[in-house]
């Protein structure tokens, strides 16, 4: 790869994976070197990759596999069903604009390891579910499990976060408005 | 499909409508549009998810970090782009955006170890909580470093003066990406420990000042001096490590 490409590529894809990597690690130190040791993966293994458009998916795997090698322990990837979810944990959608920034990446980072992968990837880059499942190597059933069930555990998250700032808290369907009294 | 269902699948579509036409998602949407407490449920999801993206995306990345990136990267390349890295380049490229660092950052801004760095103190830390062992112990450093030269692992040619008089306790070896690496423990005198952690460096040889960093508890501070990258680390703050360094 000649040095502009990867220099447009490093432009284009630092942030994301730096964001990626501080949403797992949840440490700016282990997320920098995270996303260094990425690209230095790249310079010496992407020539191998035929198709340059997967690029980015083969950065956010290779990044993905790096933390999960580091973390040396077998993870354990709950098998959540749907009919594990409880509609009332879908039903609550806290105002996450009337939060700090650094509130909200708390709570993502509260949320379960095998929860947060997948919802970072689709919030941070708007992978599909199809591209999740590919990043992190399981099915789509799966990835569409863990989307839902992550966003639930976020949503819990955020309220609490919500509350304890003193925010509105808005419940869908019975459209009831809440004062909390934090 | 129930309401749940319906929640369930769209849980995975994306905010900015990408998946309109992905036909996993039809049937759920068609009666999120025949449901008007489904469709403002699907309404106000897509919303949050859309204030999460924005959020995140606005998530602050260190200043450094894409200058750290291109150097460590470029250096470790050589002279040609398309030269294909080994485990030796990636390695080089570490060492070298540890060098490169050092002159970038800063005492006070947020502190960065690169990896063999990170790695070198989880082999300290182990060693001090007793997890691990040492490959030979001595009390006389000079018998530490013959130890490490005699088994092929990196050893200071010439021990900081500060270290000179310390007891050891002992060494380690490691490796880190295929890279040998050694760590001597020392005692000293308050009592506390001092760890020397060498490792061969790549490329040109070079001899510049300390770089400190603060991580956790651990203080740490990485020079280069000829062919050879040190680290000083001690559990206490920047200024009991300086002492080691004067």
């Amino acid at each position: 790869m000649r040095a502009p490409d990867f220099q447009q590529l490093v432009d284009r894809q630092y942030g994301p994976l730096f964001r990626f990597a501080l949403s797992l690690s949840k440490s700016e130190a282990e997320a920098a070197d995270l996303t260094q040791e990425t690209f230095f993966l790249w310079a010496a293994k992407g020539h191998q990759l035929r198709d340059r458009s997967k690029a980015k998916s083969w950065l956010f795997t290779t990044l993905y596999r790096e933390f999960l090698g580091r973390r040396r322990r077998e993870v354990r990837f709950p098998q959540i069903e749907l009919n594990e979810m409880r509609e009332d944990e879908m039903a609550i959608l806290p105002n996450v604009n009337a939060l700090d920034g650094a509130l909200v990446l708390e709570a993502l980072g509260e949320v379960e390891e095998p929860f947060r992968a997948p919802l970072t990837l689709f919030y941070l880059e708007q992978f599909s579910y199809q591209e999740i499942a590919e990043v992190l190597d399981v099915p789509v059933g799966t990835v569409m499990s863990r989307l839902s069930r992550g966003k639930a555990q976020l949503r819990q998250r955020l309220i609490s976060k919500e509350q304890i700032a003193g925010n509105k808290i808005v419940r869908f369907g019975s459209e009831q408005v809440k004062e909390s009294h934090g | 499909m129930d309401n749940r269902e319906v929640k369930f699948i769209l849980s995975a579509y994306r905010p900015a409508g990408q998946d309109a036409s992905d036909p996993r998602f039809a049937e759920a949407l068609d009666q999120a549009r025949h449901d008007p407490i489904l469709q403002l449920w699907f309404e106000e999801s897509v919303a949050f998810d859309a204030a999460m993206a924005q959020k995140l995306c606005g998530m602050a990345v260190p200043d450094d970090l894409r200058e750290n990136i291109l150097i460590g990267v470029k250096v470790g390349c050589g002279s040609g782009w398309t030269k294909r890295f080994g485990k030796w380049a990636i390695a080089a490229a570490f060492i070298l955006v540890a060098a490169v660092g050092s002159l970038i950052w800063h005492d006070t801004r947020p502190a960065h170890l690169t990896g063999w760095q990170s790695a070198a103190l989880e082999v300290i830390s182990s060693l001090v909580r007793n997890e691990s062992s040492f490959d030979a112990q001595s009390r006389s450093s000079g018998d530490l470093v013959g130890w490490l030269r005699a088994n092929h692992a990196p050893a200071a040619g010439k021990l900081p003066d500060s270290l000179k008089n310390l007891e050891s306790i002992g060494c380690k070896k490691f490796s880190w990406n295929g890279v040998s690496v050694s760590v001597i423990c020392f005692t000293r005198s308050d009592g506390g420990l001092i760890h020397l952690v060498a490792m061969k460096a790549v490329g040109k040889q070079g001899k510049g000042g300390a770089h400190l960093v603060q991580r956790g508890g651990w203080a740490t501070a990485t020079w280069r001096d000829g062919d050879m990258i040190y680290m000083l680390a001690l559990e206490g703050s920047p200024d009991q490590l300086r002492s080691y360094l004067l």
